[in-house]
């Protein structure tokens, strides 16, 4: 049966055909030039690592979602499920001496298996940007206004920057006191807004009432900054005051940037809380069903790669981006060629230098090089939409024609 | 499917399109402010998933079993049954002891996470239906099924082995649709949640 998958591509990954790669790279192009001028350095790592990088103290990704390889002396190896711990890996060893603040981007495909996303797929391509050694507000503030400002750039409309804080349940549940397993049903119940079952279980637990309370409220602590308040009343325990500030400092920046309308809250984000110490956000439109991207505060991660170093950043969906633009009309397809060019017998030196010059005006160009010898060069500009052909004839004759497309 | 519309009319939603007779699958309220659209139990966590419906009623078993990134935001308190280990009474003893186990269900994926938490290896066997016959075949030695009243059980001499959860109909919102349409989103949640409340009082009263 040797051969019978030659046709077909494994599940969960996607050739990017002419029109899509088109708007891909310019999507790419965008992210990577506005990165650039925000002063942001590109990093590139290998997308084969060892398994160990990613499985971490508490490791944020399980290894089943990950893509495994054996190299020759035995040892595991995976295609990269994340870029952020990679770059972690990096500036905790051979960028251990660059003076911070440090301001990284990247592009790059990243392996999953699993239910990874909505669309399952299992190649994605992302772009995101670290910035590692300042653990200031203005840091968290500068990551969601890249965000925010990327989005601008790229002409997404009717978008919103959800952001959480997850000191504030972590501050929660440290006070109650509780056990691991508790305090993931809780959380999972919080994250699916649950409140109901949160009810029950909060019911059965040897904790006082007015974290309970709390706690029961969280799920629905989500909306503008009228819930900042909402929770600030509530909530006397000093972690979860401190998380509030923090997220008042980073909305009171976000507003000088006049970014504030791009931006809801919900206290009851509480995913990834492993990998996540702060301000956590994602990015939504309404086009999507699932967010086009995500990112937070992690300072916990990098000293695990030998430099303490608080961190904040975010990823980008380039797929989820692309079917967003697409349904906001803004994609584009891949434009034509301006000229074609025909070199009849003796005339290809000619004809070649005109295509040379042509190219370095930064127009396209294209030898006329018929399958079928019956069609004309006209008849296929006409075909292609090619507006204007350039004919080198056997006497050194040359005719330009400028060909009319409806 | 009765219940869920006569809550939804309760709350304020003119299901009128959705009553009639035909074999249309998208149905509008009269004002076109809403539209519904009727699909099957296990993808209605998918269509809310992806976002192509911003909310959807299903029962919790369906929930588990497709594990969907969903908000899941209200008890709906209608269609309440169990999930439970059935079989023969006379293996209530021995088939916790049996070091492999065949069960036969329609939720691969709860009996997988239920047995996989106990520390129990068992051999999965997805049927489509009437998951009684499992056992009274001899395809498996237990089943995972929803029970109501248990009569179907009771006439194919199975009893209730253990008990996984409860289950009724959830309410569950898409997690962009909630925050990107939360003004009416939210009023209709509301609407809902009262309705509800309103009948589970009646009742106790």
């Amino acid at each position: 049966m040797l051969g019978k998958l030659k046709l077909r591509l494994p599940e969960g990954v996607q050739d990017y055909l002419p029109d899509e790669c088109y708007n891909k790279r310019e999507i790419e192009d965008t992210i990577r030039r506005f990165f650039y001028l925000s002063g942001y350095n590109e990093i590139e790592t290998p997308i084969i690592e060892f398994f160990d990088v990613f499985a971490g103290v508490k490791p944020s990704i399980e290894q089943e979602q990950m893509f495994k390889l054996i190299d020759p002396e035995g040892r595991i190896l995976v295609l990269r499920p994340d870029i952020t711990m990679p770059i972690a890996r990096v500036v905790g060893t051979k960028m251990a001496n660059d003076p911070l603040p440090l301001r990284l981007f990247y592009l790059g495909n990243v392996y999953r298996y699993g239910n990874f996303q909505a669309g399952k797929q299992r190649e994605v391509a992302q772009a995101g940007m670290e910035l590692l050694g300042v653990s200031d507000p203005e840091a968290d503030a500068e990551v969601v206004a890249m965000a925010i400002q990327l989005f601008l750039e790229l002409g997404l409309k009717e978008f919103q920057i959800d952001i959480g804080q997850v000191e504030f349940f972590k501050g929660l549940i440290e006070e109650a006191g509780l056990v691991q397993e508790e305090v993931e049903e809780i959380r999972s119940l919080i994250d699916h807004k649950n409140m109901l079952a949160l009810e029950m279980f909060l019911k059965k637990l040897p904790i006082s009432e007015q974290i309970k309370d709390t706690l029961y409220r969280l799920p629905q602590l989500y909306g503008d900054s009228q819930i900042l308040e909402d929770a600030m009343k509530i909530s006397r325990n000093p972690k979860c005051r401190a998380a509030l500030e923090n997220i008042y400092q980073v909305y009171g920046i976000l507003k000088d940037y006049g970014f504030d309308r791009f931006v809801t809250f919900d206290l009851g984000m509480v995913h990834s809380f492993n990998f996540y110490t702060g301000i956590i956000f994602r990015g939504i439109t309404r086009e999507l069903g699932y967010p086009i991207c995500g990112g937070g505060r992690y300072d916990r991660l990098v000293s695990e790669f030998g430099r303490d170093l608080p961190a904040t950043g975010f990823a980008v969906g380039i797929k989820r981006l692309l079917i967003a633009l697409e349904r906001q009309g803004k994609l584009k397809q891949v434009p034509g060629v301006d000229v074609l060019v025909v070199a009849q017998d003796g005339q290809r030196r000619e004809a070649y230098h005109l295509m040379q010059r042509l190219k370095r005006q930064n127009m396209r160009v294209e030898m006329f090089l018929p399958v079928d010898s019956s069609i004309t060069p006209l008849d296929y500009a006409r075909q292609r939409c090619i507006p204007k052909v350039v004919e080198f004839k056997v006497n050194a004759e040359v005719i330009e024609y400028e060909i009319g497309i409806e | 499917m009765e219940q869920a519309i006569d809550i939804l009319e309760a709350a304020g939603v003119d299901c009128r399109q959705l009553k009639e007779p035909s074999r249309k699958l998208f149905f509008f309220t009269p004002d076109r402010q809403i539209r519904m659209i009727l699909v099957k139990p296990n993808d209605v966590p998918t269509y809310v998933e992806y976002g192509i419906a911003d909310m959807g009623i299903v029962g919790k078993d369906t929930l588990l079993e497709e594990e969907r990134l969903l908000y899941e935001m209200l008890d709906l308190k209608f269609g309440r049954c169990k999930l439970v280990v059935a079989g023969f009474p006379e293996k209530r003893d021995v088939w916790i002891t049996h070091s492999h186990t065949r069960v036969a269900t329609k939720y691969p994926n709860i009996a997988r996470n239920y047995f996989l938490h106990k520390g129990k290896s068992v051999e999965i066997i997805k049927l489509n239906g009437s998951v009684e016959l499992g056992p009274l075949t001899g395809l498996s030695d237990v089943i995972v099924d929803i029970v109501e009243s248990g009569r179907t059980l009771k006439e194919n001499g199975l009893v209730i082995l253990e008990e996984i959860c409860s289950v009724s109909a959830r309410l569950v919102v898409n997690r962009v649709s909630l925050k990107m349409k939360n003004r009416e989103i939210k009023a209709l949640i509301d609407d809902i949640q009262r309705v509800v409340e309103e009948r589970e009082n009646g009742k106790v009263n």
